[in-house]
């Protein structure tokens, strides 16, 4: 899977769970402070993050997460390792 | 007055049968049942003597307004009550408008709010839910366990034959009822850790229409699984109390440094209430009087409290007037009192706003740990013995209050007419009742 559609991917899981506006989800764009996502938000990303790539995602990774950018990264590397789908 | 008529203007049903209400008419017209064998992989687990069951169709949830991600936090049993009331509501010719998007709610048009309501029953509610968390955490050492039987995970010897009457919520009015042979009305409310005292204020209300004159009310709860697997659905949620240095010291409502809520095994307070003149006629001795309540819904979210507090402001005010009381009478908060960052601010801000500094302030909580569908009952029991004391409990581990209130630093005698106790529950379900010392 390339990285651009790890990228799309993961944009879109995030406006499906956090109803924003696609244009506000950059690289750079900090999921709690800027797209306004509480706890609840959180583990309900979390969740269709494992859904839309298969696996799971355990609380302590979850937490280190704070970008988009992060989570692309993260999810590109555990791609890479063959422990998401 | 004369009573109001009744009438059914729109209806949603999904069945085995159909997953509209139209289709399941034809299919009961028709003379169409569903059934079909039972799944193959059920029989890995048991030979039962029955192979055949009643299967719902393939249901497609998007078009019945459940998304994907409705569908992951959802139990079936919550996606199927939604998917229904769209269709009965839309089948009433009821206009909706869309009130908040990112949490996909609605406003009925030309209704208010506040005048409608819903009651619905469950058997037990989200348990294919339960049963799928309990069965991962049960597996996940297992993996392990196939290189090592002796590390097998504790399991009960058998299959309990008394599982579903076990299981169902309603045998905690049931068994009391056929202990004591009461025939009267015998109902089971469900509201998470509002239950005990949703379940006190209809007894109340029960007496004080002269439905019945005497009620066995309250609350049990237990949750002390082999598996840790309960307590493992509120710690993932984020909701208790993390240990800190001094473990005794770290359940402590109210308190700057609190952390949430200590898991409690379990509980159960039953009250014995009655008819007034009656109990002075049998020469009984009363704890207390209970002269209010109240409950309402805040419409809000399935696991915070609606941030402004409004509704609980709402709620407490119509029960101290169901009391026949001001907001001043009143002389103690036995609080909700979770020990929860969002509980506790929004609970002491509604204290002050409505009760402001007069009235003694404690947490059942920060002693008895949460016992969820028991502690409104316990609570219950707590102010009543309060009152009827004339002191009460130190609001425990409290060091550095968030809010100047009149917590009870230490127990001691305090002068108590009027009391209230409150209960706000995941779901959005508030409710209070309002004692008062007899005198």
């Amino acid at each position: 899977m390339s990285d651009t559609a790890i990228r799309d991917r993961v944009a879109s899981t995030i406006v499906d769970v956090l109803k924003v506006d696609a244009d506000l989800v950059g690289t750079d764009t900090r999921i709690r402070e800027d797209l306004g996502s509480d706890s609840l938000d959180s583990v309900t990303l979390v969740m269709a993050l494992e859904d839309e790539f298969g696996g799971s995602i355990n609380d302590n990774d979850a937490k280190s997460l704070t970008t988009v950018g992060d989570v692309v990264s993260y999810i590109s590397r555990r791609v890479e390792e063959k422990s998401l789908a | 007055m004369s009573r109001r008529r009744v009438v059914v203007t729109g209806i949603g049903m999904i069945s085995p049968l159909g997953t509209a209400a139209g289709e399941c008419w034809s299919a009961l017209l028709e003379g169409r049942p569903s059934v079909a064998a039972t799944p193959a992989s059920w029989r890995q687990y048991a030979e039962t003597t029955s192979t055949i069951w009643a299967p719902l169709p393939p249901i497609d949830w998007p078009a019945h307004g459940i998304s994907r991600i409705d569908q992951m936090q959802l139990d079936t049993s919550g996606m199927l009550t939604l998917a229904a009331s769209t269709e009965a509501i839309r089948d009433a010719g009821i206009a909706t408008s869309l009130a908040d998007p990112k949490k996909k709610t609605f406003r009925l048009e030309g209704l208010s709010p506040e005048r409608c309501g819903v009651f619905m029953g469950t058997g037990v509610g989200g348990i294919t839910s339960f049963y799928g968390n309990a069965v991962n955490h049960v597996m996940t050492p297992l993996k392990a366990v196939l290189a090592d039987p002796t590390a097998l995970p504790p399991m009960p010897l058998r299959f309990n034959p008394f599982g579903v009457p076990a299981m169902m919520p309603n045998a905690v009015s049931a068994l009391p009822g056929i202990r004591w042979s009461l025939g009267g009305p015998n109902l089971t409310f469900s509201q998470a850790c509002a239950a005990g005292t949703v379940a006190v204020g209809h007894a109340f209300r029960a007496i004080a229409a002269g439905d019945v004159d005497v009620a066995l009310c309250g609350g049990a709860e237990y949750l002390g699984d082999p598996y840790g697997g309960i307590f493992r659905g509120f710690d993932i949620a984020r909701t208790l109390v993390t240990e800190g240095s001094d473990p005794q010291r770290a359940n402590r409502p109210f308190d700057r440094d609190r952390t949430g809520f200590l898991f409690a095994e379990g509980g159960a307070a039953v009250l014995v209430c009655e008819e007034a003149e009656a109990a002075r006629r049998r020469g009984a001795r009363a704890y207390a009087e209970i002269a209010g309540y109240a409950e309402n819904f805040d419409g809000y979210s399935i696991m915070s409290i609606e941030p402004s507090g409004t509704r609980i402001v709402d709620m407490l005010g119509a029960a101290v007037r169901d009391a026949g009381c001001a907001p001043t009478d009143i002389d103690y908060v036995n609080t909700h009192g979770t020990g929860t960052a969002v509980n506790d601010e929004i609970e002491s801000a509604v204290i002050d706003r409505l009760f402001g500094q007069k009235p003694f302030v404690n947490a059942t909580k920060s002693l008895t740990g949460h016992c969820i569908g028991a502690s409104g009952g316990i609570e219950a029991a707590v102010t009543a013995l309060s009152l009827a004391h004339q002191t009460t409990h130190a609001c425990h581990n409290l060091e550095h209050p968030i809010r100047d209130l009149r917590f009870v630093r230490e127990a001691g005698p305090c002068r108590i007419d009027t009391a209230i106790t409150q209960s706000f529950a995941f779901g959005g379900h508030n409710a209070a009742l309002v004692m008062k010392r007899i005198v």
